[in-house]
């Protein structure tokens, strides 16, 4: 298994060097942590490796990366952290609507970004794309004035 | 040792073997449970079962797995290809034959499956970039890889155990074995271009892509690289002057191997998470397999027995050794089978006093080149089997063994001329 991981990374990395990349290849092991809440599946992977980075990600119910922390103890802390969350949000009668509307959030940033990569974007366009873009994190400001906080033990990282 | 001891050793041999033998659990698994069982069940005592492990063997394959794993990190393997496929403009059939020379050198200096790791990721970088099929380039360089380690005492696993075993030295093995490999090498080169024909020609839009590869980007640590040049260079000088300097071919290996970790300055544990530890517990446990079978005296009665058959005639046995070895191996695993022929022959020639010379050479030539006759027959073949088909590339056994098995053939019958004429 070794040696074909091995030949695998040789076949690769040929390409991307002569793309012109710099790579460092790092051992590492990669870790899924799975569980579930009311139904709900909500799942991790990070990896652990000698550099002490660790790459952390939630994969379920909706991808999004968590960012990458210097110590596991802070991998399981924000962990705790999330999961401690999501129970307060699966106990909520909507919670089935939230994971909706994060994983079409999700689908809209990647429409989006398809829409940039592939075709030639009008200026007005991106304006148009900004003012709604605008509306929204008004709502969200104002949604959140007007809502009971339910969470206190960490202040929340973009709000 | 009393007649249940002797049962018990034949038996747990016996079911071992067959277990490694149809791959339903994993080789390395069984082989250590047989072992185990071995000294467990008291056939082999412990300390006998030590006696019984050629760490000469150990040592060069450890030794040889470091060198090899700093050694691709610099780069070297991609460098090489790249300025290969310059030199023949790019033209397929010129790329092949370089990486056929390429891959068979490597695999008489480095082992046959690390070889065919390094250059057949490499080779499915060219064929994408030429828009080939890759089997007709993979195929060759399986037989090559096979071929080429056969030439040296370090190129494959059943060389290394019989140098180890009988005292042949490195040089000994390239004088006596070199001239067949590469009459072998040159015939089945021709053959490829027959069997391959309309293979190797693309369009000159590839081949121009082909060659606006740039080497210099291949080579990820040029201080690394010289340094794995020169101490594998090193190590290379020392196995021909083993013999000479009174020195075991693991000694070598080792002291290459600490150099080079010692001034690569790399993290030796980065080094060591490398190291098949798998082949060397699949060795370890069938060294102490089959030194059971050697203490309850199964191999001795074999050897009389093959005494009996073949009159002691060290001609007849020269040929069974070399054409059974070789159908063998391309069915079976050749390191288990050879880690028992070689304490069984070496009984025998002890009986029948004669020079078993011969019979050595037959064993290698048979057991290295068996293993280009199926799909099954070396770990090279399973592994580029497995590289094809996760690029959506079929080698099916059938169309494999068309191939190989012919050429096979063919490249052991070149052998059993070559052993006639030379050494009876």
């Amino acid at each position: 298994m070794k040696k074909i991981i091995g030949a695998n990374e040789l076949h690769q990395t040929m390409k991307l060097r002569q793309m012109g990349a710099d790579i460092e290849v790092v051992h590492s092991r990669m870790c899924y942590v799975k569980f579930k809440i009311n139904d709900i599946d909500l799942a991790y992977v990070y990896n652990i490796n000698k550099k002490n980075e660790y790459f952390l990600e939630r994969i379920k119910p909706y991808p999004l990366p968590l960012k990458a922390y210097k110590s596991e103890e802070d991998v399981v802390d924000v962990i705790a952290i999330d999961v401690e969350q999501f129970r307060n949000v699966c106990s909520s009668k909507n919670v089935n609507d939230f994971i909706e509307f994060l994983k079409q959030m999700k689908l809209t940033v990647n429409k989006f970004e398809d829409l940039i990569l592939y075709y030639n974007v009008s200026k007005a366009d991106i304006n148009e794309f900004q003012d709604i873009l605008s509306d929204l994190n008004k709502k969200i400001d104002q949604s959140k004035s007007e809502s009971e906080r339910l969470y206190f033990k960490k202040n929340p990282d973009f709000l | 040792m009393t007649l249940d001891h002797i049962i018990l050793g034949i038996a747990i041999f016996s079911i071992t073997y067959l277990l490694i033998v149809t791959e339903k659990f994993n080789r390395v698994a069984v082989a250590m449970t047989g072992a185990a069982l071995m000294m467990f069940l008291s056939v082999e005592a412990q300390e006998k079962a030590i006696e019984h492990i050629d760490f000469n063997t150990i040592g060069i394959l450890i030794g040889m797995m470091i060198v090899v794993n700093i050694t691709r990190k610099s780069g070297i393997f991609e460098y090489l290809a790249i300025k290969s496929v310059k030199a023949v403009d790019g033209k397929p059939w010129g790329i092949l034959v370089l990486f056929l020379i390429i891959t068979a050198v490597a695999s008489a200096l480095l082992d046959n499956v690390t070889t065919i790791l390094l250059i057949a990721p490499i080779t499915l970088v060219i064929t994408d970039t030429l828009k080939l099929n890759p089997i007709p380039f993979l195929v060759p360089e399986i037989l090559m890889a096979n071929i080429g380690g056969t030439a040296t005492l370090i190129g494959d696993p059943p060389n290394i155990m019989i140098g180890s075993a009988t005292g042949i030295t490195f040089m000994d093995f390239v004088i006596n074995l070199g001239p067949v490999v590469i009459v072998i090498f040159i015939v089945t080169l021709f053959l490829f271009k027959l069997i391959y024909k309309g293979c190797y020609t693309c369009e000159e839009a590839a081949r121009l892509e082909i060659l606006s590869l740039d080497e210099n980007l291949a080579i990820k640590d040029s201080k690394l690289l010289k340094k794995s040049v020169v101490v594998l260079g090193f190590t290379m000088l020392g196995f021909m002057v083993h013999g000479k300097l009174g020195l075991e071919s693991a000694t070598i290996a080792i002291s290459g191997a600490a150099i080079l970790l010692f001034i690569s300055k790399l993290d030796p544990e980065e080094i060591f998470v490398e190291i098949e530890w798998n082949t060397i517990f699949f060795f370890v446990s069938l060294f102490v397999l089959v030194g059971g079978l050697e203490e309850v005296g199964a191999l001795d009665y074999l050897a009389d027995q093959l005494v009996h058959v073949t009159h002691g005639n060290i001609i007849v046995l020269t040929f069974i050794v070399l054409f059974v070895s070789a159908i063998a191996s391309a069915f079976l695993d050749n390191i288990p089978f050879v880690a028992t022929m070689i304490p069984l022959l070496s009984k025998l020639g002890a009986i029948s006093g004669g020079d078993m010379t011969s019979v050595w050479w037959a064993l290698s030539l048979g057991a290295c080149l068996g293993g280009n006759g199926t799909l099954i027959g070396a770990s090279a073949n399973v592994i580029v089997s497995g590289m094809l088909d996760k690029k959506g590339y079929k080698l099916s056994f059938g169309q494999y063994m068309k191939v190989g098995f012919p050429l096979m053939l063919i490249s052991v019958t070149i052998s059993a001329v070559y052993l006639g004429v030379f050494y009876i």
